[in-house]
């Protein structure tokens, strides 16, 4: 692994700094690093410099105006171990769940999964399903870009030189679910993947699916036939059988595109059943 | 025999506190770090290898085919395992070149710094690729089958063609690897025309021996020392590493670590490679009349002749049944991947998962009761197997009948949706040559003086004192392990095979019969001793006189230390009935040992997913040994073999690249997937080991994917011909695909 | 890139490392720079568990840290003595139960467990404790001696 130059800095400026200025090799933001350490001893990524955002005032969970914002900088296991978030965003904390390992996610961060974008990532298809919100930090300023905008595929994210996540920002609590198919039930990489989450203030449901290159997306179908409330069951088979159709699967070692379609439906039922169990369903 | 308990081990304390130096961690001053250079295709001609640029950084040295002659003594001799290839290079990642250099990040850099030109060839990345169909005659003579053999006895076409019903399927079983948690390393040096290696090895003479073979050097020269190991599993038996890590000592004059990535690990790994099996079977009146099996199995790029595998696994596709009419072949098929390896009880669970579904199949399609079906035609004592060994004493029928009741149980106990499968499978313990002990007795301790390092099963630190213990009558505690390297141990073969607390046990117990006898004489002039402890010392009672041993010892003795007895065992070879070979070399089972397994599973029937929610384990053992230890080799092998059953396949590209090499893509079983397991064994049919023990090494691997497969056919309905059951596989068998 | 040299407090000894490359792990500081072959090296990714090791008493993974980034923190390993109680205890518990073969897998184990500990105490129910392992492969045990050992922790309490 080529060596590199670490910096730390202290406020966002330097960190924002530290990215534009640099060598031929680049420079890449380390968050928990359970990623780009990966990618380092691969040859994947060889930057000469790699900004370290420790010290970033980033490791926060708020919910300023009933909306929660997660810093991007904060582990996972912290998330995942705050029992509001859990009531708030049941299917939230099921996917953070099965990220990796409870060690990993003393490492691991939503900014860091968020920016590699992994087409089986757990976290973006329930933060798909959420309409979550991307915070960005840069030289031009601040924006807010809604994240089914900003993940353009496996490793392509709309951030400009120089731009950091600084947080995710979840518009509204809404009751959700997350399941997937494995080969194993920890530690491992999901084949197909859905979240299913309810919007109590727009009356809609959202239907994503994980396991799918380029990036995992939104099933606008399913999620309109899936209706405004409650839907009974035949509208369920329904949706899930549209799930199977229009969700963009492919082959590959892991799967079958197959597999994936005819699994994915029964997840989508499942899901939608977990949805309607959960106490915060409107009723 | 029930209810083993936990029982601390002797190497607890050392390994809880991080003290134990395993392969990975040997560090000495001034050592280099070694590095493979490997090959880019997995076919090829070498146009050229040049050397120069990774030279030219500093302080590294680089070995390759043409300093050989330079380097050995006596020049490369093996001819057939060229240590690197000259002309062809015949498996992805074969390494062409060995750099080392003062730090690890140098020596890879040195590595890629190696021009390598290799001009690609056609690549056999499968069975298919070569066998499309079904080898006809004459296909033996191809030169990508490394080995035939087949064996017939009786009228096996007058058989099929009488039979009420003829049952026929094809099944696949998938590459499996050992997944050792330790990868392989070792510490090289060579000094004064001596070649010393320390390694994490299951065999350190083997190694040893084979090292004498590759490198040109006398035995007599080479020194191996083992350093304690990370789990061997069959894949820490032939020496890997050790050639190349010596020839950089020597050819640097300094001391060279080299170890394994956890890809390379995969990607050089010697393992159980992929099989397909044509299994025929002709039934009338609710008996087996007559089988047919055809083996093709993917051995890599296994020298013809060099072949173990075939011949030795095909015996177990028969399975343990009383089969008077068969006929068997099989071809040991050459593709562009590493060697096929011995992995634990190498291609047995994978036989065994064939011949327990193929039969339960044989039974439903004849409309008998699959369980039934196949207990009357199980192998009792005196029943002559295939290929004309005798059966010994054999607990498999009463390890049946337990298994068959804790399954009717379960079937009452479980919840719908839930199916309880029972699988049974056999093994030959007492493989390898064989093994030597020295026992020296102290007037407070024995000391068991042998050159075999604890691999993890407890079968050196706490199968050998055990056997020790009960063999003199002294306590456990009395009894130490010691362990000196090549140049001053007794020999033994090795560390597999489920063979070392009954061939070294075997020894033990001769040199234990020695001691007493000895002390027997000086007591009383009479019979062999009786050992009791009091105190913390030893005594020796024999006529009606007691005396401490320290009493007993010679000056000499106790000058030089205690009073020593050398035991010896090599078990005798198995014997073939020849005139059942048609051609090639078949494997002589013997000291037969059964288990009987029992899984209950629930499937999920909309994805295909499998989860083993009981299980249990009856082994037919001879004798317990050390139940904590036993049961500790049960509940192990148990979790490798559900790994088999349902996650485990190392997948091959048509480039004959491992597309999943490395512990992501590769799945082992977590803590979640492994239920509890219930482990009883059967004593009362003794086997070739001290007190009638039998191996248990690898048994308990063996019956897991058969019951785990029939326990899905249970609940769900799907027949599955392949191994691993995925989901999506199992999907496929409930036609939801 | 090497500067200032850098400081950790390891098994509550403070370390300094001078001429620390920006790109050493913590498993290869821990090994060898600091002779401590207690955590092992398994797949180096991630994936296995065996580098687990303790940053200010949390499980992490010692070859997916830069030891940089645990500047001025406390790092715990296997090879901690009597003085910290947690690790004491799962030893205990694993020595008792018998809880190990080749043992190479073994200080992930005591270490993500000792973390899981350190974190949520006797209020740790069997879920979370297995959770927390759900990242630590064995392949000698097959688990089941290592649940009888977690089962035993709870068992005696804290």
């Amino acid at each position: 692994m080529a060596p590199f130059e670490l910096v730390v800095p202290s406020t966002v400026e330097e960190a924002m700094a530290a990215l534009r200025t640099s060598g031929p090799g680049g420079a890449s933001a380390l968050a928990g690093g359970t990623d780009l350490l990966n990618d380092l001893d691969d040859g994947r990524a060889r930057p000469q410099r790699v900004v370290s955002l420790r010290r970033l005032p980033w490791r926060t969970l708020d919910w300023t105006g009933g909306q929660l914002t997660v810093g991007s900088t904060l582990p996972l296991r912290a998330l995942e171990q705050d029992p509001e978030v859990a009531r708030r965003f049941p299917g939230l904390v099921q996917a953070v769940r099965a990220v990796g390992s409870v060690a990993l996610r003393h490492c691991a961060t939503l900014g860091g999964n968020v920016v590699r974008s992994a087409p089986a990532s757990d976290l973006v298809p329930v933060l798909l399903s959420l309409d979550a919100e991307v915070d960005l930090v840069g030289p031009r300023g601040d924006r807010r870009v809604p994240l089914d905008r900003f993940i353009r595929s496996s490793r392509r994210v709309d951030l400009a030189e120089g731009e950091l996540v600084r947080s995710i920002r979840f518009p509204e609590a809404r009751p959700s679910s997350y399941l997937w198919q494995r080969v194993r039930p920890a530690n491992d990489i999901s084949q197909v993947a859905v979240a299913l989450a309810f919007s109590p203030t727009g009356h809609a449901w959202r239907v994503a699916v994980g396991g799918v290159p380029p990036r995992p997306v939104l099933l606008p179908g399913p999620a309109r036939l899936l209706g405004s409330g409650a839907p009974g069951p035949e509208v369920v088979r329904r949706a899930a059988a549209l799930a199977g159709e229009e969700a963009p699967f492919v082959t590959d070692r892991r799967a079958s595109e197959e597999y994936r379609r005819r699994t994915v439906s029964a997840l989508v039922a499942r899901a939608v059943a977990a949805v309607l169990e959960t106490p915060e369903f409107p009723r | 025999m029930t209810t083993p308990t936990s029982r601390s081990r002797p190497d607890g304390e050392v390994k809880l506190h991080g003290a134990a130096l395993y392969g990975t961690d040997l560090d000495v001053p001034g050592m280099l770090w070694g590095a493979l250079v490997p090959s880019p295709v997995a076919h090829g001609t070498i146009r050229s290898i040049d050397l120069s640029a990774a030279r030219a950084l500093p302080g590294v040295t680089a070995v390759g085919a043409e300093d050989l002659d330079r380097l050995l003594p006596f020049g490369a001799r093996d001819e057939e395992r060229p240590l690197f290839p000259r002309g062809e290079v015949i498996y992805h990642h074969q390494p062409l070149a060995a750099v080392a250099a003062p730090t690890l990040a140098e020596a890879v850099r040195a590595a890629r710094e190696v021009r390598v030109a290799v001009d690609p060839l056609p690549i056999v990345s499968d069975l298919e690729s070569v066998f499309p169909e079904w080898p006809g005659s004459g296909a033996a003579n191809s030169p990508h089958v490394a080995a035939h053999v087949h064996a017939r006895h009786g009228d096996v076409e007058g058989e099929f063609s009488r039979a009420d019903r003829v049952v026929q399927e094809v099944y696949r079983t998938a590459s499996v690897h050992q997944v050792a948690l330790e990868p392989h390393a070792c510490l090289a040096e060579v000094q004064d025309g001596r070649w010393y290696v320390r390694t994490s090895t299951q065999t350190p003479f083997g190694v040893r021996e084979d090292l004498a073979v590759l490198l040109g050097v006398p035995e007599s020269s080479i020194v191996v020392r083992g350093t304690w190991v990370g789990g061997g599993f069959g894949g820490k038996g032939a020496p890997l590493l050790e050639p190349y890590a010596l020839l950089l000592a020597r050819a640097s004059g300094r001391p060279v670590r080299l170890a394994l990535g956890y890809r390379e690990e995969f990607q050089l790994g010697r393992t159980t490679l992929p099989a397909v099996v044509r299994m025929e079977t002709a039934v009338t009146g609710g008996r087996i009349r007559a089988r047919r099996v055809r083996l093709l199995l993917d051995v890599g790029t296994s020298l013809p002749g060099r072949d173990f595998a075939t011949g030795y696994s095909i015996g177990f596709l028969l399975g343990p049944y009383a089969t008077a009419t068969f006929e068997i072949e099989g071809y040991a098929v050459r593709t562009n991947k590493p060697p096929f390896g011995p992995h634990r009880a190498p291609l047995a669970p994978q036989c065994a998962f064939v011949v327990e579904s193929h039969l339960d199949h044989v039974a439903r399609e004849s409309g008998e009761d699959p369980e039934e079906f196949r207990a009357r035609h199980i192998w009792t004592e005196g029943d002559t197997t295939p290929l004309g060994q005798t059966v010994g004493p054999f607990g498999l029928g009463a390890a049946l009948e337990r298994a068959r009741e804790t399954a009717k149980r379960w079937r009452r106990e479980a919840p719908p949706g839930h199916g309880v499968g029972v699988g049974v499978g056999f093994w030959s313990t007492s493989t390898g040559a064989g093994g030597e002990v020295r026992l020296r007795l102290t007037a407070s301790e024995v000391v068991i003086e042998q050159g075999e390092r604890e691999i993890g099963s407890g079968s050196v630190l706490v199968g050998l004192p055990a056997v020790a213990a009960r063999s003199l009558g002294v306590p456990r505690e009395r009894v130490r392990v010691d362990y000196s390297d090549t140049s001053t141990a007794p020999f033994d073969s090795g560390v597999f095979g489920s063979r070392t607390v009954g061939a070294m046990g075997r020894a033990i117990e001769e040199a234990s019969l020695q001691l007493l006898a000895v002390l027997g004489k000086r007591l009383a002039g009479g019979a062999p001793a009786t050992l009791r402890e009091a105190d913390g010392r030893l005594l020796a009672a024999s006529g009606g006189h007691e005396a401490p041993v320290a009493d007993l010892l010679t000056p000499e003795e106790r000058t030089t230390g205690g009073m020593v007895a050398g035991g010896r065992h090599f078990g005798p070879p198995g014997t073939l009935d020849e005139h059942r070979v048609v051609d090639g070399t078949f494997y002589a089972y013997r000291d037969f040992t059964g288990a009987a397994h029992v899984a209950e599973v629930s499937v999920d029937r909309e994805t295909g997913s499998v989860r083993v929610e009981r299980y249990a384990a009856f082994h037919d053992i001879g004798v317990v040994i050390d139940p904590a230890a036993a049961r500790a080799q049960v509940e192990g092998g148990v979790a490798m073999g559900l790994g088999t059953a349902l996650t485990e396949e190392a997948i091959w590209s048509d480039a004959g690249e491992l597309e999943n090499a490395g512990l992501k893509d590769y799945r082992i079983p977590t803590l979640g997937e492994v239920p509890p397991v219930e482990v009883d064994f059967l004593e009362g049919f003794p086997g070739a080991g001290p007190f009638g023990a039998k191996g248990l090494g690898e048994p308990p691997m063996i019956p897991v994917p058969a019951a785990v497969a029939l326990a899905v056919r249970e609940a769900c309905g799907a027949h599955a011909t392949e191994l691993p059951l995925s989901a999506e596989r199992v999907a496929r068998a409930l036609k939801l695909l | 890139m090497t500067r200032t040299p850098s400081r950790l407090q390891v098994n509550g000894r403070a370390v300094e490392l001078p001429g620390l490359p920006d790109e050493e792990r913590l498993l290869d500081t821990l090994r060898w720079r600091l002779g401590m072959k207690g955590t092992k090296e398994g797949c180096r990714s991630g994936a296995c568990g065996a580098c687990t090791v303790l940053v200010d008493g949390e499980s992490t993974l010692s070859c997916l840290t830069l030891t940089r980034e645990v500047e001025g923190r406390a790092v715990t390993t296997i090879e901690i003595g009597p003085e910290d109680p947690v690790v004491a205890r799962v030893r205990s518990a694993f020595a008792v139960a018998g809880a190990l073969q080749c043992g190479y897998c073994t200080p992930g184990f005591v270490m993500s467990l000792a973390g899981l500990l350190r974190e949520r105490g006797a209020a740790a129910s069997r879920e979370e404790l297995l959770e927390a392992l759900g990242g630590n492969l064995c392949r000698c045990t097959g688990y089941a001696s290592i649940l009888r050992a977690v089962d035993r922790l709870r068992s005696e309490g804290p």
